[in-house]
């Protein structure tokens, strides 16, 4: 056991080389089983802290954002301005009655939260937060965020039906086919980006932007994809203005009408969270992820941006993408939902496919900003 | 998107069955194509965003107001309506001739005006203003019903009571005739003609009972001697 904390602390304070979590454990499994472990209870550990600090901070940064966008100042009492809001209301949460519903499906019920924050978690340990901060590097990266992201939408569709409610259900719907449909303008976005850097793995796309982001390294095909990525992924989470499988004013809650408790805060949290995740890969893929800003060929330049941490660029950027999604959030209109499918079937589609067309000449002519290496 | 232009409306005159009249023109929006469509609408949503930064950045731009800690400094709109009240002249004499015409423009009946005969000028004056602030909505049409402007909405909104008798109560503070008629009398008929009123006295709710433990919060300006019991009103 104290092999294991020991470990815990060389691998929280030793010097690190650009490895993930995984690749570190990996290669101690010929010396000791106690480094593996140890490796993958940091990895949980991460994990867990991340996703409860990202609930209290984004929950509250929300609300004040909130509050500024209306001419209100947001939570002041708990705490100074507010501060202990979030907190309160997760103790509030976790303290509250968990209500089934008599006529609803028990299981399927239960089993629902845990869906939608499953696909959430298996996202958050993929992403590369800095260099040397990522759990996993998969060389299929982007398929499989894609993917899983995707099945956080299982989470919904049981959640509304086995609630055995009207607007669950329709809720549900919506939510389906909401985010199948934004799905594939998402991905279409995406791939343009994969085709920039050649690679699907998240770390080697950021490693590849070295000489400068893929939002403005490619002529304006790499903003559209930004632009188009961003719309379908506001979508795909259900914020406003694309909130319909919510729709208060319609279906009171939508398909999460029928949960109370922990189960509801986790639906809650992992819709948060989910906006964090959109973000860090916007940020990931078009801004650069940890990637400091450079100019390719500066190199006084280059070096001076390099002074700023990695994990704080990333930081900044995931910020700026959240804010944006925000600012989205609490200045638009929710849209109807023969308008939703017309945004993305007769808009966002054909863009997104003209994008794609025009990318991959962009990258048979090798005509980019800074060609690089 | 709407069918027809709302920025682009223009006034005409135009001849409907031999009569010139005006008519305001409002054209169809013209068939735009899908770029242009797409980038007037983007230009929309930008313009909204930028709207909403300007409040972000703005401190000056948010109007709440953190309740009990300003109390003192409470600054209250123009146009605020809270607690009906009778408006004095600098002598202290209210303005009221009891016409009742208050009272009839009170669309949920909460004012009642009970008039006398008065034993000095032997005219018809006011004798008990009664205000049922539990039914008011505030909705200032007495105020704006009233001959000689002797009624406003004041400010004082801190209204909360355990007894909801407390919610009906006169509002004026003497029977007697108003600052016009007064003028015409000398100092001693004035004096005379003036019988003081309280709170709850008379044909309120309350009838000048006691009610234990209970300190009715303030209702009147701090300058008005008649206000509800414990406030060093006449009762
Ligand atoms: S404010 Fe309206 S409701 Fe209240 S007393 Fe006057 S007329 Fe009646
Ligand atoms: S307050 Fe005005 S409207 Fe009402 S009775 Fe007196 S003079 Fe008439």
């Amino acid at each position: 056991m104290q092999n294991a904390m020991s470990m815990i602390l060389v691998a929280a304070t030793g010097p690190w080389a650009a490895k993930t979590v995984a690749e570190r454990a990996s290669e101690s499994l010929d010396t000791s089983l106690w480094a593996v472990a140890a490796y993958m209870v940091l990895a949980l550990l991460a994990v867990v802290v991340l996703v409860t600090l990202l609930g209290l901070v984004l929950i509250y940064a929300e609300r004040k954002i909130a509050g500024r966008f209306q001419c209100r100042v947001g939570p002041m009492r708990v705490g100074p301005h507010g501060l202990l809001q979030t907190v309160a209301d997760t103790f509030k949460l976790l303290l509250k009655e968990d209500i089934i519903p008599t006529r609803a499906d028990q299981a399927m019920h239960l089993l629902a939260p845990f869906l939608c924050m499953g696909a959430t978690v298996l996202i958050i340990a993929v992403l590369p937060y800095s260099p040397t901060m990522q759990i996993l590097d998969l060389n299929i990266g982007v398929l499989f965020v894609t993917a899983v992201s995707g099945f956080g939408v299982m989470g919904i569709l049981l959640g509304g039906w086995s609630s055995n409610n009207k607007w669950s259900l329709i809720g549900a719907m919506r939510s389906g086919a909401q985010i199948i449909s934004y799905e594939i303008s998402a991905t279409l976005a995406l791939l343009v980006v994969v085709l920039f850097a050649g690679t699907m793995s998240l770390r080697g796309i950021v490693e590849s932007q070295e000489a400068g982001w893929w939002i403005w390294r490619a002529h304006g095909v790499g903003l559209i994809s930004f632009i188009v990525y961003l719309i379908a992924s506001t979508a795909e989470i259900n914020r406003t203005p694309f909130d319909i499988p919510e729709g208060e004013s319609e279906l009171t809650a939508g398909f999460h009408a029928e949960y109370s408790g922990l189960r509801f805060s986790f639906f809650f949290l992992s819709e948060f969270i989910n906006m964090f995740i959109v973000s860090a890969l916007a940020a990931t893929l078009f801004l650069g992820g940890w990637m400091p800003f450079h100019i390719g060929g500066w190199t006084t330049f280059n070096n001076v941006m390099g002074l700023i941490p990695p994990s704080l660029w990333f930081a900044g950027k995931n910020l700026f993408v959240i804010f944006v999604i925000m600012w989205f959030r609490w200045t638009f209109p929710r849209l109807r939902v023969d308008q939703l499918m017309r945004l993305e079937w007769k808009i966002l589609l054909p863009i997104g496919f003209a994008n794609l067309m025009a990318a991959s000449l962009v990258v048979l002519s090798n005509f980019y900003f800074f060609p690089g290496k | 998107m709407s069918l027809v232009d709302f920025t682009d409306i223009r006034m005409e005159q135009r001849a409907v069955a031999g009569v010139t009249v005006p008519v305001a023109v409002v054209p169809r929006i013209k068939n735009q194509g899908y770029l242009s469509r797409i980038l007037h609408s983007l230009k929309g949503l930008l313009e909204g965003m930028r709207l909403t930064f300007g409040y972000l950045v703005h401190p000056s731009r948010i109007v709440t107001r953190q309740y009990p800690e300003n109390r003192e400094t409470l600054k209250f709109p123009e146009r605020y309506r809270a607690n009906l009240k009778l408006v004095y002249d600098e002598k202290g004499y209210h303005l009221c001739g009891g016409c009742k015409l208050c009272e009839k423009a009170c669309p949920n009946a909460s004012i009642r005006v009970l008039n006398r005969k008065s034993p000095i000028t032997g005219k018809i004056e006011l004798d008990r203003y009664i205000w049922r602030m539990d039914s008011c909505t505030f909705c200032n049409a007495c105020v704006l019903a009233c001959p000689s402007s002797s009624l406003e909405m004041g400010h004082e909104f801190e209204n909360a009571v355990y007894d909801r008798r407390l919610l009906i109560y006169n509002l004026n503070r003497y029977a007697g005739p108003q600052a016009e008629v007064m003028e015409k009398l000398d100092e001693e008929t004035r004096k005379q003609a003036m019988e003081p009123r309280d709170a709850y006295g008379g044909p309120v709710p309350l009838a000048g009972e006691e009610l234990p433990n209970i300190v009715p919060v303030r209702v009147d300006s701090p300058g008005n001697p008649a206000s509800r019991p414990g406030q060093g009103s006449d009762a």
